[in-house]
């Protein structure tokens, strides 16, 4: 009798502590989603891909990896676990930041196990689902297969995949992570599974609501000098920054150097035309992604455009839009790069990095 | 897609199968084998410990040599025959083990991954076989597989140029220089053929996939009581000093690119022979 009471009380409470944390909403909403509702799309609908409205189709073969609640979470979690390296001491987002657009914050170049330096920057991660080719190099042409290099590179996390596997078959909680995230999979969790929840994840980050993607969305103004810099970047520099995504996924050879102490692109067709050449890199969140160029060359991006302005070094390889008309880079003013500047950061997209699902 | 058209030719195989059950002439099956066998030269391929100094092999260059590693990936098998038959293994790829289906790792050091049982041919003669040596484009562009396919299970995926190796030897050579590390042993020899990439507009890519028919010059028949056997050997001299290269240990002992495996992906064709076919 006195329990029964004593339960009723606490129950009462309970309700009261409840709508007074100002749970009120979320109650609501599960009322509705259990009361009858059919269409229960809330929850995990923040959680599926959704292709912005002003981007291309996505690259990544979605229908056979789908994006679910499960599968990113995992992802996300695997991303942020040293258990991906040799000794435990480095994960993905050591060296791939959300705060930065999943750059790397501090090192030009990256650092791994026993603090052994990379021998590229580490570029940020937004828009995977629309990119053809991965890495500095395009040596990945899927994004399943761009996590092993991380893992398995001597100077990244010297592990093996199969110890990767093992040690996470041997694991307190994800074998059944893996389970519940996809059920088709038996008991063991295989590469494939780590790959796909990795794939997931970083499907799921897509950067579009910058600035200036609100500006293209017709519900924001861009101030009259990131105008002038949108029209001077048009002219200038979206021959190679095309398009939505701000890359034509190409490589190219910015003229950082005349003889290569990486071949880049080079290393992976062996064809001569492409020694020196490096992807042509997204320019979202470039505000954020110091320093720049695949060997960190530059700090900020009044050096970036100094350089494309007056420090573009000839060689057989050098692009050809650096070489218009038999001059070397593209002539620009102090005001022209201070304008280009203006426009670059509205490319910051502050909804991506503080978005709590990444 | 690849699953749903199995699926699909799965389903209208068993429609038909059982729609057959009515007709007075059944349309049988059987099981055709492969067998692989590894030789060098006229000497059988045995494998040896990764620092053993036993070299049994010698190259047209009077490098000796042993093997540690040697295999190779087939898939997307056909077997004809003179009078029309066609059987093709079907290939299906997925994340999970068991949907990898129609592609083989032989490797010389599993007896079981030498024999290759292709199931549900259907009764008739056949007096050749087609297959492709290395993973091709369709395969590798689906992205994350299973099964022969899962780097953690064994798989060659070659990570800072993604792909498979098609076909790997490895072993040591006293006339190579290469001095031991964390990656080599001492003398090492790494032959690694790979590069799927056929890509528009990029002409220097590398494709190292090659497909080949070999004739049994005989003709063996399936049946449901009939299940023949083809010998094919394959020799490593042929692949690594054959008609379109050959290996000079002393220079090329470490072969990891597309571009530095053509040659010997040229040669492996005339590496494949059968020997002979048990009926």
């Amino acid at each position: 009798m006195m329990n029964s009471r004593h339960a009723a009380l606490e129950f009462i409470i309970l309700c009261f502590n409840f709508f007074t944390m100002k749970n009120l909403l979320p109650f609501l909403l599960l009322a509705l989603v259990f009361g009858g509702c059919q269409k229960d799309e809330l929850p995990s609908a923040k959680y599926s891909f959704v292709k912005p409205a002003h981007f291309p189709e996505p690259v990544y073969p979605l229908d056979r990896n789908p994006v679910t609640k499960e599968g990113f979470e995992l992802g996300k979690k695997i991303f942020g676990d040293p258990i991906l390296s040799r000794d435990g001491s480095v994960a993905c987002n050591n060296c791939h930041v959300k705060g930065v657009a999943f750059a790397d914050p501090q090192h030009p170049f990256s650092i791994g196990v026993d603090e052994r330096e990379g021998l590229r920057n580490a570029p940020g991660i937004a828009n995977m689902a629309f990119m053809k080719e991965f890495m500095w190099d395009g040596g990945v042409h899927h994004l399943d297969f761009a996590p092993p290099n991380a893992i398995e590179n001597p100077l990244e996390m010297d592990e093996k995949m199969t110890h990767v596997l093992w040690k996470m078959n041997q694991h307190g909680s994800y074998p059944a992570l893996f389970r519940k995230a996809f059920p088709d999979m038996g008991d063991t969790i295989t590469s494939p599974y780590l790959l796909f929840a990795l794939s997931q994840y970083q499907n799921m980050l897509v950067s579009a609501t910058s600035k200036y993607d609100h500006y293209k969305l017709g519900d924001a103004n861009l101030t009259a000098n990131e105008l002038e810099g949108l029209a001077l970047f048009e002219q200038k520099c979206a021959a190679c920054h095309s398009g939505i995504l701000f890359t034509n996924q190409e490589y190219r050879n910015n003229g950082l150097d005349s003889e290569f102490a990486d071949l880049g692109r080079g290393k992976i067709t062996e064809s001569p035309d492409d020694m020196g050449c490096f992807k042509v890199p997204s320019l979202r969140n470039v505000e954020l992604t110091k320093p720049y160029m695949h060997n960190a060359r530059f700090k900020t991006l009044e050096e970036v455009l100094d350089h494309y302005a007056s420090g573009v070094k000839p060689s057989a390889t050098l692009a050809d839009e650096l070489q218009q008309n038999g001059t070397l880079g593209i002539p620009l003013t102090p005001t022209e790069k201070a304008r280009i500047i203006d426009f670059l950061k509205t490319l910051t997209d502050h909804e991506f990095i503080q978005d709590t699902r990444f | 897609m690849k699953k749903f058209l199995f699926l699909t030719t799965l389903f209208f195989s068993i429609a038909l199968l059982s729609a057959c059950k009515k007709d007075e002439e059944k349309a049988t099956f059987g099981t055709f084998y492969l067998q692989f066998d590894n030789i060098v030269g006229d000497q059988d391929l045995t494998i040896a410990d990764a620092a053993s100094s036993d070299f049994k092999y010698t190259n047209s260059l009077d490098q000796n040599f042993n093997v540690s590693l040697l295999g190779y990936y087939i898939t997307n098998i056909k077997l004809e025959g003179p009078n029309g038959e066609v059987f093709v293994d079907p290939v299906t790829t997925g994340a999970a083990a068991a949907d990898v289906k129609g592609i083989y790792q032989v490797l010389e050091s599993s007896t079981t991954s030498q024999t290759i049982g292709l199931s549900n041919v259907p009764s008739g003669k056949y007096d050749k076989v087609t297959f492709t040596l290395g993973i091709p484009a369709d395969i590798v562009q689906e992205g994350a597989t299973g099964g022969v396919l899962d780097p953690a299970e064994g798989a060659w995926l070659w990570n800072w140029d993604a792909g498979y190796i098609g076909f790997a030897f490895e072993g040591r050579s006293p006339a190579s220089p290469v001095a031991a590390s964390q990656w080599n042993p001492e003398n090492s020899v790494q032959i690694h053929i790979g590069g799927w990439k056929d890509i528009t507009d990029n002409p220097m890519m590398v494709n190292n996939v090659k497909t080949f028919t070999l004739d049994f010059g005989t003709s063996v028949s399936v049946s449901d009581k009939l299940e023949p056997k083809a010998h094919i050997e394959m020799d490593l001299l042929e692949v690594i000093d054959g008609h379109h290269g050959s290996a000079d240990f002393t220079s090329t002992n470490q072969v990891h690119t597309p571009a530095g495996g053509t040659e010997f992906a040229e040669n492996l064709h005339s590496a494949f022979v059968v020997d002979h076919v048990h009926q």
